[in-house]
């Protein structure tokens, strides 16, 4: 009874972040509940005790991709943006359609993903404990799925390699004439 | 939290004492730094109010009190208000899943305290911290990482361009440093193979033990802590814990000479000392997982902690007093090694100038960095080759 409590609080607060996010006519508030909802998230990963992730939820997502968000929305002046970003019938149409998407996608993908998430009351008790959900983890990622997390950090670096060859070109701190 | 009454009880009251043992460590902290800085630059310091000047402190929390609330103008009320709020929250989060000492192993037992009985027919134990979460360093990385958003919050919402200024630098420097930090700690967490602090410490105990190969050294003077096994990824760690608490050489964020305060520019009062706070319980959760890590923990060098529970024993105490008081004096122990970390914060902060955006950059990125990863391949290769037993 109180795990499921837990549960539903979390939730609900998550579904009020996530809509604050959507609803934020500033950006920098956007950014903030989307930080929120990370946390949010985390906190539904540790009450799943499933602590490694909940930790890493924390560490990447809430910790450095979101503070790099909001850092980089605070440097700019988005008083006139605001207006036509956030106004009209079209901008709400439009997104209107990306929710009912998205939604659509993320449904999908909980119902064709049967075999691949759903965990036997068995399987969960026989696989108790951090140390063992991540071993699990770890030995999947470097046999079953290493071709992908390779290929996935081969991503990762171009896409830092291309951003220091744009920025390197327009200068900066370190141009060294 | 627990099963019954006693259990729910003990561990409410020890999470509320732990966090006000954080809280109540800043005065006697921001009394040891001007007092120190004071000795280091050969003046006197706070000296007037109370022995040593040591009741100053509650001087000037008397006068944060009474200050004027003061919002600039156009500030963000929520972000504002809720800035200083948030610099508590990771360092405190962070202290509590520190083990601060021993578990307590508490036998059935019965005592009357103040006419009131407590009996209990089960046996206990009590880890010595607000909670323990299994996956320990992962959660403090984590909640530490939080922190920048109170920095980026105070900055933004003051509608000030050096609170913004101050904000977005120690936001950069933050993720920056976070990296090294990050990679430095991989070469701890493959010595010992674990995630949880509890059994990193336990680990340390004894004295000194080398395993090549099968074939094992023991060095008796000496005992078996991290620094002896990882020295360059406690040497990144701490620089880089620096970095992350914003402290000289690291205060870009708050470089009076160019930013006036920096991000908390335009905070007085109480809400400044919450910052104040909020800094202190990132240096103590700094110190303590640098004592946690490669200086044994709570442990008394060569001794193992069941060995004080035993020398308590033998002083005609009870099996629980014992616990009690073995626990107590390994909390002396663990407080002590902390407080000579946070003098070398102190002492560094009033040694070393402030650097350049550039050179602070460059030393998170080109030089520690590099370093740290390179300490994580040969940590990691040398396990491999040492530890493994070659045969099948």
């Amino acid at each position: 009874m109180e795990n499921s409590l837990l549960f539903y609080v979390l939730s609900t607060l998550i579904v009020l972040f996530s809509f604050g996010m959507l609803v934020a006519a500033n950006p920098v508030f956007s950014a903030l509940f989307l930080a929120l909802t990370m946390v949010g998230l985390a906190g539904l990963f540790f009450h799943l005790e499933a602590y490694f992730i909940a930790g890493v939820q924390l560490i990447v997502y809430a910790g450095a991709v979101m503070v790099l968000f909001v850092m980089v929305l605070m440097l700019f002046d988005l008083k006139k943006e605001i207006a036509p970003f956030s106004r009209g019938t079209l901008a709400g149409f439009v997104k209107l359609v990306c929710a009912g998407a998205l939604f659509g996608l993320i449904i999908g993908a909980a119902k064709h993903s049967t075999e691949m998430m759903m965990i036997t009351p068995e399987q969960a008790a026989s696989q108790s404990g951090y140390a063992v959900e991540m071993k699990a983890l770890a030995t999947l990622l470097f046999t079953k799925y290493l071709l992908a997390f390779e290929v996935l950090g081969v991503l990762l670096l171009l896409i830092a390699v291309g951003v220091v060859a744009v920025s390197r070109a327009k200068g900066g701190t370190h141009v060294r004439s | 939290m627990g099963q019954d009454v006693f259990e729910i009880t003990i561990n409410a009251v020890k999470m509320v004492a732990i966090f006000l043992l954080m809280v109540q460590l800043v005065p006697v902290l921001v009394w040891v730094e001007r007092r120190g800085s004071a000795f280091i630059q050969n003046r006197f310091g706070p000296n007037r109010v109370g022995p040593l000047g040591l009741t100053q402190l509650l001087a000037d929390a008397v006068k944060f009190l009474f200050k004027e609330e003061y919002i600039p103008n156009g500030a963000n009320r929520l972000l504002f208000y809720g800035a200083p709020v948030m610099a508590l929250v990771p360092g405190a989060l962070a202290f509590g899943s520190l083990p601060l000492s021993m578990p307590i192993k508490i036998e059935p037992f019965s005592i009357s305290i103040l006419g009131m009985s407590i009996a209990t027919t089960k046996a206990y134990t009590f880890a010595f911290q607000s909670f323990d979460i299994g996956i320990g360093i992962v959660f403090v990385l984590g909640v530490s990482s939080l922190g920048a958003y109170a920095l980026l919050m105070a900055g933004w919402s003051s509608n000030n361009k050096y609170s913004l200024y101050g904000a977005l630098r120690a936001s950069a420097q933050m993720i920056s440093y976070e990296l090294a930090l990050g990679l430095s700690l991989v070469g701890v967490l493959l010595l010992y193979n674990t995630f949880t602090f509890s059994e990193m410490i336990n680990l340390q105990q004894g004295p000194l033990t080398i395993n090549v190969m099968g074939a094992v050294k023991e060095i008796s003077f000496l005992p078996n802590w991290g620094i002896f096994f990882q020295p360059l990824g406690a040497i990144i760690l701490f620089s880089a814990m620096f970095a992350e608490t914003n402290r000289l050489p690291f205060d870009l964020p708050e470089a009076e000479a160019e930013l006036v305060a920096g991000y908390h520019t335009a905070y007085g009062g109480l809400k400044m000392l919450m910052f104040y706070i909020g800094e202190y319980g990132h240096m103590l959760v700094a110190s303590g997982l640098m004592v946690t890590f490669y200086f044994g923990g709570y442990n008394l060098p060569l001794i193992d902690s069941a060995q004080v529970v035993e020398h308590f024993v033998g002083h005609g105490l009870s099996a629980n007093a014992a616990a009690v008081m073995g626990a107590l004096a390994l909390f002396v122990v663990f407080l002590a090694k902390v407080l000579v970390f946070l003098w070398i914060f102190i002492w560094v902060r009033w040694s070393l100038p402030r650097f350049r955006y550039d050179q602070l950059m460059d030393l998170g990125w080109k030089t520690m960095l590099p370093w740290a990863l390179a300490n994580t391949i040969v940590t990691a290769v040398v396990i491999l080759v040492l530890r493994n037993k070659w045969v099948h």
